[in-house]
């Protein structure tokens, strides 16, 4: 397979916007790429895969000019060429969007288009009329001309945010735009946005390299694929030659049988119940009921009031109507340590701000949530602190040094196990999952769909919301459908379809609501 | 956190001091006396409570700009309560403290209800403790306390001055608290990720309350001690002072941004800010050039600091 396409690469000639050949770069001895190979055609979206630390973001990085390889060879239309720096590797066409977006707030769009690249009168000021209407021009090319070249950016949506970052890479006139996963932390709507400006860039003749973990945008977007596994190139294949379950197996290096792990059924007692249950205006009349042993997927586009319905569940924003009960009793949940009090966790959406303490180890952050519980007398008793960390750590098969690893250095899924240890080992009997495989690579994410299915199999009342629809899906017992912060559909197992609840979710509700 | 790197900071810190007192003994013969280091641990003993208090602060994030307000309005409210309103001095001792600790529970207050920034809290009621300190005071200063009163200033316990006891017992408190209880944990949590440690069930706002409030009570305390010793009550006490505690915090290794720092740093921290200003004044530097040291010295922990922090980063 790969002499294949190295032959092919080389018979296209000289006009490829980049090709790496048997690149290898290795920090602190560790070789994160080893020869690997990969071209870009013009005009072609090639889909960059593999797992958390499997190499790709290393291989964008010698692109873009971030690295320099330690071995193999950068050629850029037909002639060999070193990136020396980032600067060297705009000049050669090569663009990155990046997943956090690098552009400055208070600026405006227009100017944030042209920083660095400003046009100029022949006085050597910035000509302003110019910059005006070629920022206009460029995102009317991006069908994005409701966006006001002169607003600043720091009231704009991400999706807006990130059709201004490939406006200014092809401002730089990018002949190949590396897009690192763009659509992490886009809204549905957005994502169909993106997927049509990556189809008329193409058009254009712009190679673009597209690296996602989204099944469903790969398949329809990519030309080709390529995989990476432990910093090896596994294969470059044409899109039409592979499916979903092949590319899963390439990426984690087996195969894996059933995505998602078989449901039992369930009729245990109703453990939680809200009823009318309101938060301002974001959380309407929300009533429902979840049993001990079960799966409720909360379905909606975000937005939705989903993440909002948990919160108020879990006490950061109290119900300001309506009743929660717990085994039958009405509770009042005003705060997360009353929460926590009477059994319920949560795992939040965002595992960096809201779920962890970054620089603080394994332990610490395990301990946080159970610090009553792991004091003797009126100290933190250091070795039940340890001993809890190594008990996580085993359970949930979390790959770190030690309890004293300092979180900030685990991959994204050893991360959410961590956060995952940290509530379970509260002991608690209702367990709210916001998100609770997002960024995670494939090997992980079906390691903790089996540990929630594990849980649920023991009693455990779990509420998943989750952006995912083939993870609602999959996991769901039962299906709850969120849309303008009320409980819009309720699907059991059976009747819960892509179709049905996807038209749920995004029908628009306006007019009943107005009458 | 393991033991090494908690230590680093404060080993570098603890080898600075011995050079510092090393050099400055050989400066001057009256440096290395112990009649000089118990004189010079009764002058520490103000700011080095405050600093213990203002470790926590700074910890979790925040600054506490009022400290030396406090002190002024503790210490003339003392003289007042004494002295215009007649009260037993016993009686104005523990009043005023509970106004200066009231001050520090305010401070509180007004950062975690209102969601002020506490520099901006604080900076405020700097203006504001000072300014009812100097309206009380009437610019008049109380004088005449009885003898018993002066020993918590000037007294001495088994050869060694009343507030160094207090200061000593206050920072194995402190240390503990800080290093060893759940509040100290919350205290770190908040201040590396306040979300997250919301998240995680921590109750931020009244551990930043009971920190201020404790912030209050030690400038409250440290007002007593400062009054006793100087044997006046003026309205311009302790101006200046939270600058100095400041600096003897952030020099002990503790984190502006929060979420790093240990009391023994903080101890450290103002052993070597004292050791300074008394040796170089004894080996014949002008003030002057003493703040140039202090100056000096604090810029180069803080970048030894940042150059551990990036071979530690990644």
């Amino acid at each position: 397979m790969r002499t294949e396409q190295i032959g092919d690469a080389t018979a296209s000639g000289a006009a490829l916007p980049i090709e790496l050949r048997a690149i290898s770069k290795a920090f602190a001895g560790i070789k994160v790429v080893s020869n690997v190979s990969f071209d870009m055609r013009p005009g072609e979206v090639h889909a960059l895969m593999g797992e958390n630390g499997a190499g790709k973001s290393t291989l964008i990085k010698i692109m873009a000019g971030l690295y320099q390889p330690d071995e193999g060879q950068i050629i850029v239309n037909g002639a060999v060429v070193r990136f020396p720096s980032p600067k060297v590797a705009h000049a050669a066409g090569i663009a990155t969007v990046h997943q956090e977006l690098l552009l400055f707030p208070e600026l405006t769009v227009a100017e944030n288009i042209f920083l660095g690249q400003t046009p100029k009168t022949s006085l050597g000021t910035i000509d302003w009329t110019t910059m005006r209407r070629r920022a206009r021009e460029l995102l009317d090319e991006l069908d994005s001309g409701d966006l006001d070249i002169d607003q600043k950016v720091l009231h704009l949506s991400v999706g807006n945010r990130q059709r201004i970052e490939i406006a200014r890479a092809l401002a730089q006139d990018a002949r190949v735009l590396i897009m690192d996963e763009p659509t992490a932390a886009l809204a549905e709507h957005d994502v169909q946005r993106l997927m049509s400006i990556v189809r008329s860039l193409r058009r254009r003749g712009v190679a673009i390299v597209y690296v996602s973990h989204r099944m469903p945008e790969i398949f329809a977007l990519a030309d080709r694929v390529t995989v990476l596994r432990d910093g090896h190139l596994v294969a470059t294949r044409p899109i039409s030659e592979v499916d979903e379950p092949g590319l899963v197996s390439m990426m984690v290096g087996r195969s894996i049988d059933r995505l998602y792990p078989p449901k039992q059924g369930t009729d245990g007692e109703v453990i939680l119940e809200l009823s009318g249950v309101s938060h301002r205006s974001v959380v309407r009349d929300i009533a429902f009921k979840l049993r001990r042993g079960e799966i409720l997927g909360l379905a909606g586009l975000v937005g939705s009031g989903r993440t909002e319905t948990a919160l108020t569940i879990f006490g950061i924003t109290p119900a300001t109507q309506g009743q929660i009960l717990i085994d039958g009793k009405p509770v009042s949940i005003t705060s997360p340590e009353a929460a926590r009090d009477l059994g319920i966790a949560y795992v939040p959406e965002d595992r960096a701000s809201q779920g962890l303490i970054r620089p603080q180890t394994i332990e610490e952050n395990i301990a946080l949530a159970n610090l009553k519980r792991l004091t003797r007398g009126v100290f933190v008793d250091a070795a039940k602190v340890a001993a809890e960390a190594r008990n996580a750590i085993s359970r949930f098969g979390i790959r770190a040094r030690g309890p004293e690893q300092p979180v900030r250095q685990l991959s994204g899924g050893n991360q959410q196990k961590v956060v995952l240890g940290k509530w379970l080992a509260t002991n608690p009997r209702i367990l709210i999952m916001d998100e609770p495989t997002r960024g995670i690579d494939v090997g992980a994410k079906a390691e903790i769909h089996l540990l929630m299915r594990k849980l649920a199999g023991e009693g455990m009342a779990i509420l998943m919301i989750s952006s995912e629809l083939p993870e609602v899906l999959g996991m769901s017992d039962r299906v709850l459908v969120m849309n303008g912060g009320r409980i819009v559909g309720e699907f059991d197992k059976e009747h819960a379809t892509a179709e049905a609840v996807g038209t749920v979710m995004t029908r628009s509700y306006d007019k009943e609501q107005a009458a | 956190m393991t033991v090494a790197k908690l230590f680093r900071h404060e080993t570098i810190l603890a080898i600075l001091t011995v050079i510092a007192m090393i050099v400055l003994a050989s400066l001057s013969d009256k440096f290395f006396t112990l009649d000089n280091l118990l004189n010079q641990g009764r002058l520490m003993a103000e700011v080095g409570l405050i600093s213990l208090a203002m470790t926590f602060v700074i910890v979790t994030g925040g600054i506490d700009l009022s400290v030396g307000s406090i002190l002024g309005l503790t210490a003339i409210l003392l003289g007042v309560f004494w002295h215009n309103v007649g009260l037993p001095l016993p009686a104005a001792i523990l009043l005023a403290m509970v106004c200066g600790t009231f001050a520090g529970w305010v401070n509180g207050l007004i950062i975690t209800r209102f969601s002020v920034p506490p520099l901006i809290a604080t900076l405020a009621t700097l203006a504001l403790y000072r300014g009812l300190a100097e309206g009380i005071s009437e610019a008049r200063s109380v004088r005449g306390y009885p003898e018993w009163f002066f020993f918590f200033g000037q007294g001495e316990v088994l050869g060694v001055p009343f507030q160094l006891w207090v200061m000593g017992i206050a920072t194995l408190i402190a240390a503990a608290i800080l290093g060893l209880t759940p509040f100290g944990r919350a205290t770190y949590a908040i201040g590396a990720n306040e979300v997250a440690a919301r998240f995680s069930g921590i109750r931020v706002d009244a551990t930043k309350l009971w920190i201020y409030t404790a912030s209050g009570f030690c400038a409250a305390l440290a007002a007593v001690i400062f009054v006793s010793r100087v044997t006046t009550t003026r309205s311009d006490m302790g101006t200046g002072l939270e600058l100095d505690a400041i600096t003897a915090v952030v020099l002990g290794g503790t984190s502006i941004f929060g979420g790093r720092g240990t009391i023994i740093g903080t101890a450290l921290g103002l052993i070597l800010i004292q050791a300074l200003k008394n040796g170089l004044a004894l080996s014949g530097v002008k003030g002057d050039g003493t703040i140039v040291v202090i100056g000096l010295v604090l810029i180069g922990a803080i970048l030894v600091g940042a150059l551990f922090d990036r071979n530690r980063g990644g």
